[in-house]
């Protein structure tokens, strides 16, 4: 017996086109997976391997920062916004201490912008070398951790240098910096500036920070398989990223060259020479390379910085209590995550009357279910790292 | 000359005529606060505004939304200094990507039961932003696509950012109140002594 052809075609069709009941899988990611950078959930439906979409779920980290703020006093705010983005802690206080003395009308020594400037750009140094530790280690290549947590810690030493602690400095005063203790001396007496040595073995540091970003650029841009995970993954259009609010590195990825450090006037940027590293294509290799990029170009800043700090008091003199004058202002700041803001409303009282706290990482991972829609599962790692998020910045 | 010493005098502040340009795109009053060029809108023209800022006036960038609990009955801190008109503040920031122009647009709500059309469909990034301002200040978004608590637990009470909501560790241990130091020998003074 013969089948003719078309009875042939006809009969495979006919079995390709039987649907199966199939059932979407809801797989719940987190609150406690090693990718999460703290604990968010992801309760994704996937078909498969692939994800139909994908709702976080935040606040396991939620600290209720905007109300505690409106029982301290400015002098103990900066105490608990060190511990929003706790990778850069120091950057942290730069916009909200700005802040409070807009509404003062004070000016700040030039000496202690200076120290502000060359603290910001190392507390970038070191969040951006926690991302080029943790990024291939998601993506399964262990070594460049190494590479990157060594030279992280000699920029943590200096910042405990300067201002006694390594994650949460809480240096900055209203009206300037702290007073630092002299370092290598028995007696530790509190001296009215940096301590002895800083900003030569800063200029050694950023050397060696440099050398490191080299080698990690050979070991992690010439691996096949972090190229293949990351190239084309990810990729997020600059008009979505803006309506979602995404800042930093991560809008810059997606080629917007645009950086507050170049266009608002929160410390004096204005002075140094330093390019905007943007993206090509906005996926997740670019947004691994314009934080590469970036650390570079603190270096560069830094090392300006070093050469033409000048000198003079690092503290304008203010009242032994601070109270705010009445007004209300946003002053917001290039951090290494993004756009961190805060819009501060003083009834004239040592108490704000009400503290918003416009962190970068909140808005940069609300464009998570946008992101992962249609993704394959191992691909919601490479993205969700190539974020770069702290939970800590999300939750407040 | 015809101009009196205090015309002379006031200075336009520089941000004052992009201020005005965006005031009046979107029918509102500006207002510079510090450096924050602040825009009030009626409530009913809340979406309008945006729409106007995001298509006329190039300000794609959605940065944050909040609200403000104007209140002299406060549960915790310290009372305002001065009777206020008792509101629901609304407030967004959206900004360009290229100049670094912002615009921070204000509305007043009712403190009770506030409601307002959501902006969602206007910045995608407002989703979370209200979603956070509904369960703390207890506002309405009138057609969000997903109205439930973003950080709150299930079956959580109050809410929290409004001034009647205590604090639970104030509540423990009392907020002292603002706690008056003597000034300085000298007076207070903001001058820079070597400057």
């Amino acid at each position: 017996m013969t089948i003719d052809q078309d009875t042939l075609r006809h009969l495979s069709e006919a079995s390709v086109s039987i649907e199966l009941e199939t059932q979407d899988m809801t797989l719940n990611i987190g609150p406690q997976h090693p990718s999460t950078h703290g604990v968010l959930r992801l309760v994704a439906r996937v078909d498969g391997e692939r994800v139909h979409d994908v709702q976080p779920v935040i606040g396991y980290m939620h600290r209720g920062y905007e109300k505690l703020s409106e029982v301290r006093t400015y002098p103990q705010i900066t105490a608990l916004i060190n511990r929003i983005d706790w990778v850069s802690g120091y950057a942290n206080e730069i916009p909200f201490i700005v802040a409070a003395e807009k509404l003062m009308e004070l000016e700040v020594p030039e000496r202690a912008q200076y120290i502000r400037l060359i603290l910001t750009e190392m507390a970038r140094i070191s969040s951006h070398l926690v991302f080029m530790a943790s990024y291939p280690l998601e993506l399964g290549a262990a070594t460049p951790l190494f590479f990157a947590l060594r030279e992280r810690e000699l920029v943590l030493d200096l910042l405990e240098s300067v201002t006694g602690g390594r994650f949460h400095p809480n240096f900055n005063r209203v009206g300037g910096v702290k007073p630092a203790y002299g370092s290598g001396s028995s007696t530790r007496k509190l001296i009215q500036d940096l301590p002895a040595g800083f900003l030569d073995s800063t200029r050694t540091a950023v050397i060696r920070v440099r050398e490191a970003v080299d080698q990690i650029e050979d070991l992690v841009a010439g691996n096949e398989i972090i190229l293949a995970r990351t190239k084309g993954i990810g990729v997020l259009p600059p008009e979505v990223a803006a309506a979602y609010g995404v800042s930093g590195p991560n809008l810059r990825a997606s080629g917007v060259r645009f950086d507050l450090r170049k266009v608002e006037h929160y410390l004096p940027y204005d002075r140094f020479d330093f390019e905007v590293p943007v993206g090509a294509n906005g996926d997740c290799w670019d947004r691994w390379w314009v934080r590469l990029t970036e650390i570079r170009q603190s270096v560069r800043i830094i090392e300006q910085a070093i050469d033409s700090i000048p000198s003079g008091p690092i503290q304008a003199k203010v009242p032994k209590v601070i109270k705010i004058p009445k007004g209300e202002t946003y002053v917001r700041a290039e951090n290494p995550k993004g756009e961190m803001g805060y819009y501060v409303v003083s009834d004239g009282g040592s108490v704000p009357y009400r503290l918003k706290i416009r962190s970068a990482s909140f808005s940069n991972i609300s464009i998570l279910p946008w992101i992962l829609e249609g993704v394959l599962i191992p691909d919601i790692i490479a993205i969700m790292g190539s974020l770069d998020f702290v939970l800590g910045d999300v939750d407040r | 000359m015809t101009s009196s010493p205090s015309e002379t005098e006031q200075v336009a502040h520089p941000l004052q005529a992009f201020a005005d340009e965006v005031a009046a795109a979107v029918g509102g009053e500006a207002e510079i606060t510090f450096d924050t060029v602040k825009v009030s809108v009626p409530p009913d023209k809340w979406v309008s505004a945006h729409e106007t800022a995001r298509d006329q006036l190039d300000l794609v960038f959605f940065s944050w939304l909040s609200a403000v609990d104007w209140s002299t009955e406060v549960a915790v801190g310290d009372p305002l200094g001065e009777e206020v008109e008792e509101r629901i503040e609304m407030l967004t920031t959206v900004g360009d990507l290229t100049e670094g122009k912002r615009v921070t647009f204000t509305t007043d709500l009712p403190t009770k039961n506030p409601s307002i059309s959501t902006l969602v469909d206007v910045y995608a990034g407002a989703n979370w932003h209200e979603r956070e301002a509904m369960e703390m200040f207890g506002i309405e978004f009138v057609g969000h696509p997903y109205p439930v608590t973003l950080y709150l637990p299930d079956g959580f009470e109050g809410h929290p950012l409004r001034k009647s909501y205590p604090l639970l560790s104030r509540e423990v241990k009392p907020w002292p109140g603002t706690v008056d130091v003597e000034a300085m020998p000298e007076g207070p003074s903001t001058e820079n002594p070597e400057a």
